[in-house]
């Protein structure tokens, strides 16, 4: 059986969980099987170098775009998957992978489970668990194969990375496809991180949902100032322009290892998580005690946000002598 | 211009979840259920590209409690208001119910289908790709800014790292909004009132089309603590202890 590790990069990067798409297709890959790594993008050369944990290497390279439209990729990716008749295909859950998973899933017709912490096979079947509910609960699947799994980042560590033998490179020119697309990309913008750049900071205090209004805020940002810390939000936070968006953590904003993390009424979905959880000491406090940041938390509180901030400003800044 | 937004209605998760007896599902009987996160932003975007350049908005709503979202939905100024009937008590999947959004497209001659970038109660797969694909219509999810110039989209979305790719792409098209280009409004106790009396179209749903699926065989909630410490629920205690294991570690002043 032939199992496909989708892979990404951007401009001169690969993504790190390129590496564990390999290493998750790897893990259930029995004697005879062949993972094949299936890359799209610019940076032929970097998935050469990086992806020798992979039996074969596809590239589809582009060589004018730092960023593949998800249409695009999809497209270079179905050819794929018709020539080889893979019995899996393993896709990252990215903002690239949101797009590609069910697109594939939907023109081939195999099933589809999404948001995948672990995998086990069994002969012609698998069993998955999955996550819902924002982390609150775990879905045991089964899936017969041929299927398409979308892997959380994180679930599995890296494979190792080098070099793939060049005779095991395969490379398709892109660009056609890319001419042809129905997407067009047409800018980048990358945030000036002068201003703020959470990545560097040693504290950080991070407000969730559970903060309520904008007002509150400045309850938080009090407390952050006292401990040296930057102010920092979840998504919904800064979707409400309470924060700015540099001052996101988790997927699609900063991720972020301080050396103290004080989550202050944040839930702890697994896309918050991402940005967060190797952070050096992580403190929760969220009065629903079953809130998977405490999964992650060194020390965990379920008083309310707001008493324990009025309290802690004041020991603060009693200890101050202010 | 034609818009479709797709309203999906989800137990609210931050509550207590309980597992129903049969282990595969969730206990739904004392549940509230709330529109989705993303496709509340995705009604937002679709009145600001109404209020922007002229268009029809459809709202079709599938779940618990649809017909107070749609009222919601007309009070914000959908011009439309469907409820798509589904199973009761049954989680709400992207893969069953694509079929029937994709009919409906073709039936209300949209030209721009609009849903959240995914629901937290679906595994089996996300709602924009399975329409776009089944529509053969491009399709692109995580936007956070939808501007329409006639027949032609920018759309801009959400990477990493706080980077954004903008691209640009014809209608008709299918769009998985992550986040609308301003917060979603508030609509006062009076429009609700006014809109109450709006009409609810009714649509049974298509078949999903897909003879192979996956399976849930159990849920389970997640063995709970890992290694952190429970310093409880009192906030004077809570507070002097976080005190003394932040100056032990040396971060309680800056
Ligand atoms: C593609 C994609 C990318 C995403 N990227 C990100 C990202 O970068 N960052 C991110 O954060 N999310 C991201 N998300 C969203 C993520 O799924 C969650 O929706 C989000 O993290 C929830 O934020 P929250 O914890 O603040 O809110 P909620 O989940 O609503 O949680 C609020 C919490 O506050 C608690 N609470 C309420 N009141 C109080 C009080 N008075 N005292 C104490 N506790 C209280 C509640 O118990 C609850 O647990 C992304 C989603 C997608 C699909
Ligand atoms: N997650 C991402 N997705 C797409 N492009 C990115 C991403 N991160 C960075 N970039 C772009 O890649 C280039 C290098 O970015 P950097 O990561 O800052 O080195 C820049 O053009 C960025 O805009």
């Amino acid at each position: 059986m032939k199992l496909i590790a989708c892979t990404e990069g951007h401009s001169s990067k690969i993504e790190a969980f390129s590496l564990e798409m390999i290493a998750a297709a790897r893990s259930i890959a029995q004697a005879g099987d062949e993972v094949v790594a299936f890359f799209a993008g610019r940076d032929a050369e970097g998935a050469s170098a990086s992806f020798g944990a992979a039996d074969r290497l596809i590239v589809a390279r582009a060589t004018k775009l730092d960023v593949i439209p998800a249409e695009t990729y999809a497209v270079l990716l179905r050819d794929v998957v018709t020539a080889e008749s893979p019995g899996l295909v393993l896709v990252p859950y990215s903002a690239n992978g949101l797009d590609v998973a069910a697109d594939i899933a939907a023109r081939t017709g195999w099933p589809l489970i999404s948001y995948v912490n672990e995998i086990k096979r069994h002969g012609e079947s698998l069993t998955i668990v999955a996550q819902m509910y924002g982390g609150k609960v775990l879905a045991d699947c089964e899936v017969q194969l041929p299927a398409i799994l979308m892997i959380n980042p994180g679930a599995f560590a890296e494979a190792a990375p080098g070099p793939i033998a060049a005779a095991s490179v395969q490379t398709i020119d892109a660009e056609p496809t890319l001419a042809s697309g129905k997407v067009r990309m047409v800018a980048i913008d990358v945030p000036d991180y002068a201003d703020v750049d959470l990545t560097t900071a040693e504290r950080i205090v991070c407000v969730g949902r559970g903060i309520g209004d904008e007002a509150s805020i400045d309850l938080a940002r009090n407390l952050a100032t006292m401990l040296g810390a930057e102010i920092a939000g979840s998504r919904p936070v800064v979707d409400n322009g309470w924060l700015p968006k540099l001052r996101q953590v988790g997927k699609s904003g900063q991720k972020v290892k301080p050396k103290l993390y004080l989550a202050l009424g944040v839930s702890g979905a697994p896309e918050h998580l991402e940005g967060m959880s190797q952070a050096d000491l992580i403190i929760a406090v969220n009065t629903d005690p079953k809130a998977p940041i405490f999964n992650v938390a060194h020390y965990g509180a379920t008083c309310d946000l707001f008493d324990l901030v009025a309290n802690l400003s004041d020991r603060l800044r009693a200890g101050s002598g202010r | 211009m034609n818009i479709l937004v797709v309203l999906r209605m989800i137990p609210d998760s931050a509550g207590e979840l309980q597992l129903a007896e049969d282990g595969r599902s969730i206990d739904r009987e004392w549940l509230d259920f709330q529109l989705n996160d993303f496709d509340d932003h995705a009604l937002e975007e679709a009145i600001l590209l109404k209020e922007a350049g002229g268009a029809k908005v459809t709202a079709v709503a599938v779940g618990e409690g649809t017909n107070r979202v749609l009222q919601m939905a007309a009070a914000r100024g959908a011009d439309e208001v469907v409820a798509l009937q589904a199973e009761e008590d049954a989680m709400i999947s992207s893969r069953e119910i694509a079929a029937s959004i994709a009919a409906m497209a073709r039936a209300k001659s949209a030209d721009l289908v609009l849903c959240g970038v995914q629901s937290s109660e679906d595994v089996f797969g996300q709602l924009a790709p399975y329409v776009g694909a089944l529509l053969d219509w491009p399709h692109v999810s995580g936007t956070n800014r939808i501007v329409a110039n006639g027949a032609v989209l920018r759309v801009t979305q959400e990477r990493g790292a706080g980077v954004a790719v903008t691209y640009e792409l014809a209608t008709p098209a299918v769009l998985g909004v992550q986040t609308a280009s301003k917060a979603p409004r508030y609509v006062s106790g009076s429009k609700l009132r006014e809109a109450s009396k709006t009409p609810i179209g009714r649509a049974a749903p298509e078949s999903s089309g897909f003879e192979r699926s996956a399976e849930i065989i159990t849920l389970r909630l997640p063995v709970q603590g890992g290694s952190g410490e429970n310093l409880g629920g009192d906030a004077e205690t809570v507070a002097d202890r976080l005190v003394s294991i932040l100056a032990a570690k040396g971060l309680a002043r800056n």
